[in-house]
């Protein structure tokens, strides 16, 4: 059984890259998402696609802080 | 394990191709050093500018001698190419002939078929006596590059005579490769005035069968077919982007050692199709501007990537072999900045190469949001935007210094209805802010009339309210980049604070015919004062050591316009 959260993790994740603004969520869902699957002990499957999400997610967020927090400082 | 291959592969094209990729590129152009020319500047009649950076001050527009320059001008746009009426693509030949010939010693009729009069010498001579030491060059694609791969030599000919009548009068030129709504050649369709478009060749001009009809009245902007040829464009769909910064290159070529011209304003008013910003600009507009700096200087600021089609923002651009080094670069935001005073984008470091600006259109109650909204509304009650006028320009020096560039506003202008309020409070703001201006615009038949010249007095005439306040005192040049000035169209008086060194270049401030006060100087040495051929006085301030003011008394102003 897959887990519901790990695809929209990854969409999530994916969408983070381009628009900044989704990076909080992917994380989020992708935290929750590998946490059930963890607790699962093997029943529930997805979590490359959540780690996929949470990479995205981080990256996504990392590089609008960066962009942001240089605007700021160099501005 | 292919599922996690596969969505790993995917996972690192979509980071390069967006904010990841492009962050990276960007930190690491910080971190470049700066090109520089191999060879002194050929020597010009004008002295060559430059953006100069100095430690702890904004980036500003600098001459030879590392002073402040401040450029006053307007915007003719009779070089441009409209369409020929609201269903028509334009006329070929164009209204006004472009071959110089037309216009040595002569000028043109002015024709009922065009909203703008043909650009005569006569015209930059009026400038000139203004007080306009440069003017913003609108010029057309469809004309440079009628059918694709094949410039127009008569069309860079009249360009050439345009600069060569400013290089005659001491005024610089900004190139600036304009657009209205993508092209004259986009569909005609509901609600449509290809009049009022200019821009893309026909061959340019992509539309893909997406339906052509204008959704806020008077918007020639809000076109899903103008959004669709916008978007193949930053899509580089058949190369269109490539054939672009060749044209560019066409045009660089030749003045690569005209001191004159002052630079090249890239692409006006950028219209996001159909992205959102701040990935457009961030992802697309920027980018392609440094894929045109990559191509014009030489400089290898992005990864070399395959041409002819989508260049993620990454990607960096061959060097065309021209290797400018010496002209600056006018770089402006999205359409979505002007509509709403606000930065639009992170403004991530741009290009290694330094002289960049960042222009911006100054339309605050003209075109911003709740004048779009509302267009009838009174001015003075609007509620946007919050910051004022002071808005567009506080947060532009800060756009500006953030990708390490001076500020220029490449266009202001109102209905000559609200000269009193909205010209006067702009023109306030470029003083305290220490910025330049290109006015939009220098004549206007029919339509709107926004021109500094009224067309329904007798063979046009100047507006007596812009030549009050557009006639300004103003310092050319000073070794101070935090000089402190301000002019006075009510009373014609002047008062300008600045400090300085022994042996610092002169400050140049320029008073125009209209404005007869008297001059006074405290602070330093007795100053010399020169009569421009225009009938204004030219005032040269060497500086002793200290602060120092230069003073004119208010005087009752001398117009020569028809009221």
């Amino acid at each position: 059984m897959s887990d519901r959260s790990a695809t929209r993790a990854l969409v999530l994740g994916i969408l983070s890259l381009p628009f900044g603004v989704f990076a909080p969520f992917a994380i989020w869902t992708a935290v929750r998402s590998l946490r059930r699957i963890n607790e699962s002990h093997g029943a529930a499957r997805g979590a490359t696609r959540a780690t996929a999400g949470l990479v995205a997610g981080v990256a996504g967020l990392a590089s609008f802080l960066v962009g942001t927090a240089y605007w700021f400082l160099s501005s | 394990m292919i599922a996690r291959v596969i969505i790993a592969v995917v996972m690192l094209l979509v980071a390069a191709t967006t904010y990841p990729g492009a962050v990276a590129v960007s930190m690491a152009i910080r971190l470049t050093p700066a090109p520089t020319a191999a060879s002194p500047a050929p020597a010009g009649q004008l002295p060559w500018l430059h953006v100069e950076h100095r430690q702890g001050v904004a980036p500003y527009i600098s001459d030879d001698q590392g002073r402040l320059v401040l450029l006053h001008g307007a915007a003719p746009a009779s070089l441009l190419d409209f369409g020929r009426d609201a269903g028509s693509p334009p006329s070929s030949p164009p209204v006004y002939p472009i071959e110089p010939a037309a216009y040595e010693g002569s000028c043109p009729d002015t024709s009922a078929a065009s909203r703008y009069p043909p650009l005569c010498q006569s015209d930059l001579t009026h400038m000139a006596a203004l007080g306009f030491n440069s003017l913003r060059l609108p010029l057309s694609w469809s004309l440079l590059e009628p059918d694709r791969d094949r410039f127009s030599e008569v069309y860079l000919a009249r360009v050439v005579q345009v600069v060569d009548w400013a290089r005659a009068l001491g005024m610089y030129v900004i190139i600036d490769m304009h657009q209205n709504a993508y092209s004259p050649y986009i569909p005609p369709g509901s609600g449509l005035n290809l009049a009022y478009h200019s821009g893309a060749p026909a061959w340019a001009t992509l539309t893909d069968g997406v339906p052509s009809k204008v959704l806020l009245k008077d918007q020639r902007e809000a076109n899903p077919a103008v959004f669709e040829a916008f978007t193949n464009f930053w899509y580089n769909r058949n190369g269109i982007q490539d054939a672009y910064i060749a044209a560019l290159g066409f045009l660089a070529k030749h003045f690569k050692d005209d001191s004159a011209v002052l630079g090249y304003s890239i692409f006006n008013e950028p219209q996001p199709g159909w992205n959102l910003p701040p990935g457009f600009e961030d992802l697309l507009l920027f980018p392609f501007y440094r894929r045109v700096i990559d191509a014009l200087t030489g400089v290898h600021d992005g990864l070399p990537c395959p041409t002819g089609f989508f260049m993620p923002a990454f990607c960096g651009y061959a060097d065309l072999g021209i290797h400018d080094l010496r002209h600056m670069f006018f770089l402006e935001p999205g359409l979505l900045r002007e509509i709403t005073d606000f930065p639009t984008h992170l403004g991530l470091p741009v290009s290694s190469y330094r002289n960049l600006v960042f222009d911006i259109h100054a339309y605050t109650h003209g075109y911003t949001i709740e004048a779009l909204l509302n267009p009838n509304a009174d001015p003075r009650q609007a509620t946007y935007p919050w910051g004022g006028y002071e808005q567009t320009y506080a947060l532009g020096m800060r756009e500006a210094r953030a990708m390490d560039a001076a500020l220029f506003v490449a266009e202001f202008g109102n209905n000559p209805n609200h000269d009193s309020l909205i010209l006067a409070n702009e023109l306030l703001q470029q003083e305290k802010h220490l910025v330049g201006f290109a006015f939009w615009t220098w004549k206007e038949e029919t339509g709107a009339t926004w021109g500094i010249y009224d067309p329904a007095k007798a063979g046009g005439c100047l507006r007596s309210a812009r030549e009050r306040l557009l006639a300004r005192v103003y310092p050319r040049a000073s070794s101070d980049p935090g000089l402190v000035y301000h002019y006075d169209p009510d009373t014609g008086g002047f008062r300008l604070t600045a400090s300085g060194r022994a042996g610092d270049p002169p400050t140049v401030v320029f008073i125009p015919a209209e404005v007869r006060g008297s001059l006074a100087v405290s602070g330093t040495a007795e100053p010399e004062t020169e009569t421009s051929p225009e009938g204004g006085r030219l005032i040269t301030v060497s500086p002793s050591g200290g602060r120092f003011s230069i003073v004119v008394a208010p005087a009752p102003l001398v117009l020569a316009g028809c009221g």
